[in-house]
């Protein structure tokens, strides 16, 4: 418990820091912001524009897929927030031998990558999922109970973790590749069909997006609870154990390719 | 003449050589875009099957499914663009070494983006547009497109191109006036892919919002070499179209050219 205590008390220290850094170019920020939105913005006028002409698209109305859309982001977002520079461990650390920094210290070498960057960015991710969740909340597309509410909050961390572990073991692979961020960008780019109810695609895409690159568990599966009542076991708890497996593998695959990066005499 | 051709042609040809290289690389985004195209195809085709009509937007399913691959493969070889090349060159400095040689910059970069161009029109689109081809007649159950389609899209597109590589200078000037150049340009990327009709045919939009964009360059970048592909456009509207098309690339230009007068006297006066 106090290793707990002290991860996050460091952690404070290190955003902090983080802060000011990321404070001096606040007007590149907004922009930035200004510029996810819109293409946010862009996504959502395609469903509104389509919404315009059919009522219900295989049974989901349009104020159904918002709320999915937005649910989609939020642990995407938070993924992002947090965990971005994973990025540079598939990219550039095992390359420039970054690592050699990290193990000096007597800190967990996963948080010490983590904490180094926090992607503010995300801030557009987290401000649009929000948004269209509250907005199915109050046009009553969810019907609200403790329980729910209670399993919205485990459903976005379980979520998060999936994202963080999907990236962490693509991240890993650059252990033995020296260089994967194709791979990751590729596999955040099929994060992207997570945003909409998976049964519309083809039976092998349904299968990677439940099972390799679990994204359909982030969002759309958890929804149907939320949005029909659909089992709680089925969707919610099986996000969860999936998130735990996920985690665990992922991690363990960190450590390995960090043996393996030791070894090869740095 | 010729020696113009021939010095900006080898920028033109570096470009496709260097392309040729980096294979690995490309064909990884290459499955980026089909990936891109695919989430629209089933959504599309999830939409079409709760539609009580056969058409959307005076497109049928099949239709639709052309226009997705299309209008992704069409843009790409117009959207190649130069303003994150001149953004580049003006953060790091190097603009003022392109501006000392007696090359024309606007030039340089255009025929550069053309060498891009030209390697995307052999790897993939030829293949692609004969896949779409084959597709089409075996599992749509449609005819051939026929020459007198493909033809002027094939003009319609080399226009298009034109027209964004002019317009995408004009962006550009704005790295000399802001160092938010990049930010931008992500805005620039997402509002585009609206406008051009690239997420979503342009007969999507309100008729009023359509007679607005018939005013401005955007549709020309991507919807109207598609429609005209497709048939949709034909006989004088193609050739209207296609006028229209003309007309903004000699507009974008003169833009360009205005703007970096301006530009270079505010340049000059700093004492760059």
């Amino acid at each position: 418990m106090k290793t707990v205590a002290r991860y996050l008390r460091l952690y404070r220290i290190f955003a902090v820091q983080y802060m000011k850094t990321v404070m001096q170019s606040k007007l590149d920020f907004f922009i930035g912001l200004g510029g996810f939105l819109i293409s946010q913005a862009a996504g959502l006028a395609f469903l509104y524009l389509v919404f315009q002409q059919i009522p219900v698209m295989k049974g989901w109305s349009l104020e159904q897929l918002l709320f999915i859309y937005g649910f989609a982001q939020i642990p995407r977002g938070i993924d992002h927030l947090l965990t971005d520079n994973l990025w540079m461990v598939g990219w550039q650390m095992v390359i420039q031998g970054t690592f050699d920094k990290y193990m000096l210290r007597p800190m967990n070498l996963f948080f010490q990558i983590v904490c180094e960057k926090i992607q503010f960015d995300a801030a557009g991710e987290l401000l649009v999922g929000i948004f269209f969740v509250g907005r199915a909340v109050a046009k009553g597309v969810v019907t609200v109970t403790p329980l729910k509410v209670l399993l919205f909050f485990v459903s976005i961390i379980a979520g998060s973790v999936i994202y963080t572990s999907v990236k962490l073991v693509l991240a890993s692979i650059a252990f033995w590749v020296k260089d994967s961020s194709p791979i990751m960008t590729t596999a955040y780019d099929v994060a992207d069909f997570a945003k909409y109810p998976v049964e519309i695609y083809a039976k092998p895409i349904r299968i990677i997006l439940m099972t390799i690159l679990p994204f359909a568990f982030v969002a759309y599966i958890p929804s149907t609870y939320f949005l029909i009542d659909a089992n709680i076991w089925k969707t919610v708890a099986a996000e969860c154990g999936i998130s735990v497996l996920f985690w665990l593998f992922s991690y363990s695959l960190f450590k390995k390719g960090l043996t393996r990066y030791e070894s090869a005499g740095s | 003449m010729t020696k113009f051709f021939r010095v900006y042609w080898t920028f033109a040809a570096n470009q496709i050589k260097s392309n040729f290289v980096y294979k690995g690389r490309f064909y990884l985004y290459i499955l980026r875009k089909f990936l891109g195209m695919f989430i629209y195809y089933y959504l599309w085709m999830a939409i079409y099957a709760s539609a009580s009509s056969g058409q959307l937007g005076g497109f049928t399913r099949s239709e639709m499914i052309l226009y997705v691959f299309l209008s992704y493969t069409i843009s790409d070889l117009v959207m190649i663009g130069i303003s994150s090349e001149i953004g580049k060159d003006v953060l790091d400095g190097s603009v003022a070494m392109n501006l000392i040689k007696p090359i024309n910059y606007r030039l340089y970069l255009t025929f550069k983006s053309l060498g891009v161009m030209i390697y995307r029109i052999v790897v993939p689109s030829v293949f692609i547009w004969a896949g779409l081809e084959i597709y089409k007649v075996t599992a749509l159950g449609m005819p051939v497109s026929s020459p007198a389609q493909i033809g002027p899209a094939l003009l319609s597109i080399l226009l298009s191109f034109f027209i964004y590589v002019f317009f995408d200078y004009c962006f550009g000037m704005l790295a000399f006036v802001t160092t938010y150049i990049f930010g931008m340009t992500i805005i620039k990327n997402a509002a585009l892919n609206l406008l051009t009709g690239r997420l979503i045919p342009i007969s999507f939009f309100p008729a009023v919002v359509q007679e607005i964009f018939s005013f401005l360059p955007f549709t020309a970048m991507t919807y109207v070499p598609v429609m005209i592909w497709m048939g949709k456009y034909s006989g004088t509207e193609a050739l209207y179209q296609l006028g229209k098309q003309a007309l903004w690339v000699v507009l974008l230009y003169l833009l360009g050219s205005f703007l970096w007068k301006k530009i270079e006297k505010r340049i000059v006066i700093l004492g760059g």
